[in-house]
């Protein structure tokens, strides 16, 4: 009776372990995922015709890292699902700390930032975007890798619309002219190759365009005093051309629109009203300032930065609110030298409300012809314009908060004007819904939280 | 005997038995297991003291019930957008039931007991990297209860009983922090901390003739409180100033439960269990973390939970093939607290159904062993409004039990 009982117990033990066993694989559930579909779309030639954004260009440089993660590159990398190849690129050494180059300067070469430590002229260290060492020269411009092609990211930094069909965009000869860019010179399959004509020497079966922010750009940067903003008819006539050339032998496409790029943190994150006085300074200001026939009076606290306005009656002005103060203003001139109180802060740091109506007027006139194109076409239309809006709101993906704040927001990269891989995923994913909705494909979106954000150190 | 073992795996691959709603592990007894949970009205051992302290005193004698639970419950999660699906690696868990009941020498009517058992408490542990991963990466919730109780019976047909409830528990949240560090790494969070919490068990037990029995008892809310807990940050240095290691309180109510049960026992061979459950999770409103020391990063959270208070309906059957050994069916329905927009990585809770069966067999006059199965399957698909994470949870639990009974 007892051995019995024993066996009896001793086998159920067995069975139990072996029950465990079983349990542990059968208890797993499992899904039939989705797959992608391609629907009426042809991935086998994809490629992508735009300017900073479409090339990743990010943290003040193009480098391999902003490349590798621009929304153009993340969609190609969805398209491999439906047969699409591989994206390539003009991609930089992974050990390049970044090529950029300040408008106007075709000289000097211009690493990427990281954020670090710095001090300022009050002795005062703080954590900002500072640029790296650069670890390449101009030579890297002229050191041309189109043997390495040809490349499905045509994107070109810095490339307005009415750029892209310009036959010799590359040689330097045309600098005089301005339309040399350096960034096309190093992946231009000739001297006189056009970016169009590079982009349809492809046959591509499918593309996508994202153009007409740096026909704002440009000028905004300089706050309106240097370069101009291409006129609407232009720009419809320039994305009419490429367009039709891209879509002559049947390719699908996506447009994608052009965002109030007033809201970029380049242009939001210095405060009208950052000048804060006590009460003493307050009065040595009102002392100089009122004698002239300037009016206005200083009081403790924030005050509306002084601004230099030719259109105003004594040249001078206070800034006011909306206007917009640029973040390649010398801070340090702001800090210790009486720059934005005694010294006016110069035109081309500021966007008056006037420069901000006309870049507005201009995106609205853009995006209605980006559209109206987009819907003769039969193309699929991405709205950028929403999606950086709500990126200025916020949005939370996954746990994930971001928005347009610099640095903090993790969106933008660190010029204030380029996405962080984070952002340019989210803006492939609106790229992806837009493609699937007008060709009945199910292109999977990519998993943005796993893109990074702003790098601390 | 081991062909018929054989036969309960070969079920135990189709949709079979649990026990569970919300964060609530409700694995107790093994007979009562196997008939679908239900021990409000059919009383038969010591895990009355449990299921109704008003009945444990028609329990026949003295008696000590051990049994453990092992669950192995595995959850996995669509992400509808991306068709990427990643799967928790949760370790198995272990709720035990100790319960003993024991006559009181002066008096045939009153015993006393008590129960120790873990009603809730489970680890989740989601894949590394996974979409969700800045709203959870590891949850581990243990409590432990402590339960001594009082059972009167006041006559053949009336019996009650109150228990007083003293929980003990450790709670450990883990979850990463979207800020990279220049090696690429995310920040990570973790919040840990001891928690304790009072209630009480009160049940009322009626037979008005042989066959019929009903109970109707009740389970006071208990609050498990963190007073002290501890939250450390793994950030990158620069931004470490905003996220300062330091102490957190916060709170996690286990809802009142009132249930009613009917036992009818057509034969001297079967036994049949029937109640409704009603769960006040309406409590777990909010999920509260008070830090100490707070910054701009560091904000005290409140995060919306909205449970609804539910209901639960079990039923199951006991059939004596020889005085010996039983054989037990039973099936669960639960509702689930969570509504839509709520559901969390921590509970991907759904409406469920649990499938339950057991064996029993006497060895003796005094001791006996009881197993238990319960399988249970829950599928939820939502969009949850503070993180935003969107896709399917699919979670599948088995938990075999075994209990060991002495009855003298």
């Amino acid at each position: 009776m007892n051995h019995s009982l024993f066996t009896d117990l001793k086998l159920k033990l067995g069975f139990t372990s072996i029950a465990l066993i079983v349990l542990a694989v059968s208890c797993i559930p499992k899904f039939d995922a989705p797959e992608s579909a391609g629907g009426n779309i042809d991935a086998s030639r994809y490629v992508a015709v735009g300017s900073s954004m479409t090339a990743g260009f990010a943290d003040g440089a193009l480098y391999q890292e902003g490349q590798k993660n621009s929304f153009a590159a993340i969609i190609g990398e969805q398209l491999k699902a439906i047969g699409g190849g591989e994206f390539t690129a003009p991609y930089l050494p992974g050990s390049s700390a970044g090529i950029g180059i300040i408008p106007g300067n075709t000289v000097q070469v211009f690493a990427k930032f990281h954020l670090t430590y710095k001090t300022d002229c009050k002795n005062v260290s703080s954590l900002s975007p500072v640029r790296l060492a650069p670890t390449d020269n101009y030579a890297v411009f002229a050191a041309n890798v189109s043997g390495t092609g040809p490349f499905r990211n045509m994107g070109v930094p810095d490339a307005k619309s009415f750029h892209i069909a310009c036959a010799g965009y590359g040689d330097p000869a045309n600098v005089v002219s301005s339309y040399y860019n350096p960034f096309f010179q190093r992946m231009a399959s000739s001297a006189g190759a056009s970016v169009l004509s590079d982009a349809l020497a492809q046959n591509p079966t499918f593309f996508t365009l994202s153009l007409g922010i740096s026909d704002v750009l440009t000028y905004a940067l300089n706050g309106g005093e240097y370069d101009s903003i291409t006129n609407e008819a232009r720009f419809d006539a320039a994305i009419n051309q490429v367009v039709n050339q891209l879509c002559a032998n049947g390719a699908k496409g996506l447009i994608v629109n052009i965002p109030d790029i007033t809201q970029f943190p380049y242009f939001t994150t210095i405060p009208f009203n950052g000048l804060t006085l006590d009460q003493s300074q307050a009065a040595s200001l009102n002392s100089i300032y009122n004698p002239i026939g300037f009016d206005t009076v200083f009081a403790q606290g924030n005050n509306a930065f002084m601004i230099r306005d030719a259109a105003s009656p004594i040249g001078i002005r206070q800034i006011k609110e909306g206007e917009r103060i640029l973040l390649s203003t010398p801070l340090d001139s702001v800090k210790c030298y009486s720059m934005g109180s005694l010294l006016p802060i110069s035109q081309r740091y500021i966007l008056s409300l006037d420069e901000i109506a006309a870049i507005r007027n201009a995106i609205n006139a853009y995006n209605s012809r980006l559209l109206a194109i987009a819907q003769r076409k039969g193309l699929a239309y991405a709205d950028a314009y929403n999606f950086f809006n709500r990126l200025n709101a916020g949005v939370i993906y996954n746990g994930v908060s971001v928005n347009a704040q610099f640095v903090k927001g993790g969106a933008f990269s660190l010029d204030g004007l380029n996405l962080n891989p984070i952002g340019q995923a989210l803006l492939a994913n609106e790229c992806i819904k837009a493609i699937n909705s007008t060709y009945s494909s199910t292109i999977a979106e990519v998993e943005a939280s796993s893109y990074r954000g702003t790098v601390f150190p | 005997m081991s062909i018929k073992t054989f036969q309960w795996l070969c079920l135990c691959a189709f949709p079979f038995l649990a026990n569970a709603q919300g964060y609530q592990v409700n694995l107790q007894g093994q007979k009562q297991q196997g008939m679908g949970g239900a021990g409000t009205a059919c009383i038969q051992d010591a895990a009355a003291l449990f299921f109704n302290p008003g009945g444990a005193a028609f329990v026949a004698g003295s008696a000590v019930n051990v049994g453990v639970t092992p669950t192995i419950a595995k959850a996995a999660f669509l992400d509808e957008r991306t068709y990427l699906t990643y799967e928790t690696k949760s370790p198995v868990s272990t709720p035990f039931a100790a319960y003993g009941l024991f006559a009181l020498k002066d008096s045939n009517n009153l015993k006393a007991g008590l129960a120790v058992y873990t009603p809730f408490g489970s680890t989740v542990q989601w894949e590394d990297n996974w979409a969700g991963r800045f709203a959870l990466t590891r949850l581990q919730l243990q409590a432990i209860f402590f339960q001594p109780t009082i059972s009167y019976q006041v006559n053949s047909k009336w019996g009650i009983g109150a228990g007083f409830v003293y929980s003990y528990g450790k709670v450990n949240l883990q979850k990463d922090i979207p800020l990279m560090d220049a090696n690429g790494q995310y920040g990570h969070a973790g919040l840990s901390g001891k928690a304790n919490g009072f209630g009480f068990n009160v049940g009322i037990y009626y037979k008005p003739v042989e066959k019929l029995s009903i109970g109707l008892t009740y389970r006071s809310k208990v609050n498990m409180e963190v007073k002290n807990g501890q939250a450390s940050f793994v950030v990158p240095a620069a931004v470490k100033d905003n996220f300062p290691d330091g102490k957190f309180k916060a709170s996690l109510p286990l809802p009142d439960i009132g249930t009613l049960g009917f036992g009818y026992k057509p034969n001297d061979r079967l036994d049949l269990a029937l109640e409704i459950n009603y769960a006040g999770w309406k409590a777990y409103d909010t999920l509260a973390f008070d830090y100490e020391v707070n910054t701009s990063s560091l904000l005290d959270t409140k995060s919306a939970r909205n449970y609804k208070n539910t209901f639960a309906f079990r039923g199951g059957a006991q059939y004596k093939i020889t005085p010996k050994f039983a054989a037990r069916l039973g099936l669960a329905y639960g509702l689930t607290p969570v509504q839509n927009g709520y559901v969390t990585p921590e509970t991907p809770d759904a409406n469920r159904i649990n499938y339950t069966a057991g064996l029993g067999y006497a060895f003796g006059k005094h001791f006996r062993a009881d197993a238990s199965f319960l399988f249970t399957h829950l599928e939820r698909k939502d969009t949850n409004l503070e993180t935003n994470l969107s896709g399917t949870f699919k979670t599948n639990a088995c938990a075999p039990g075994l209990s060991l009974s002495y009855q003298f």
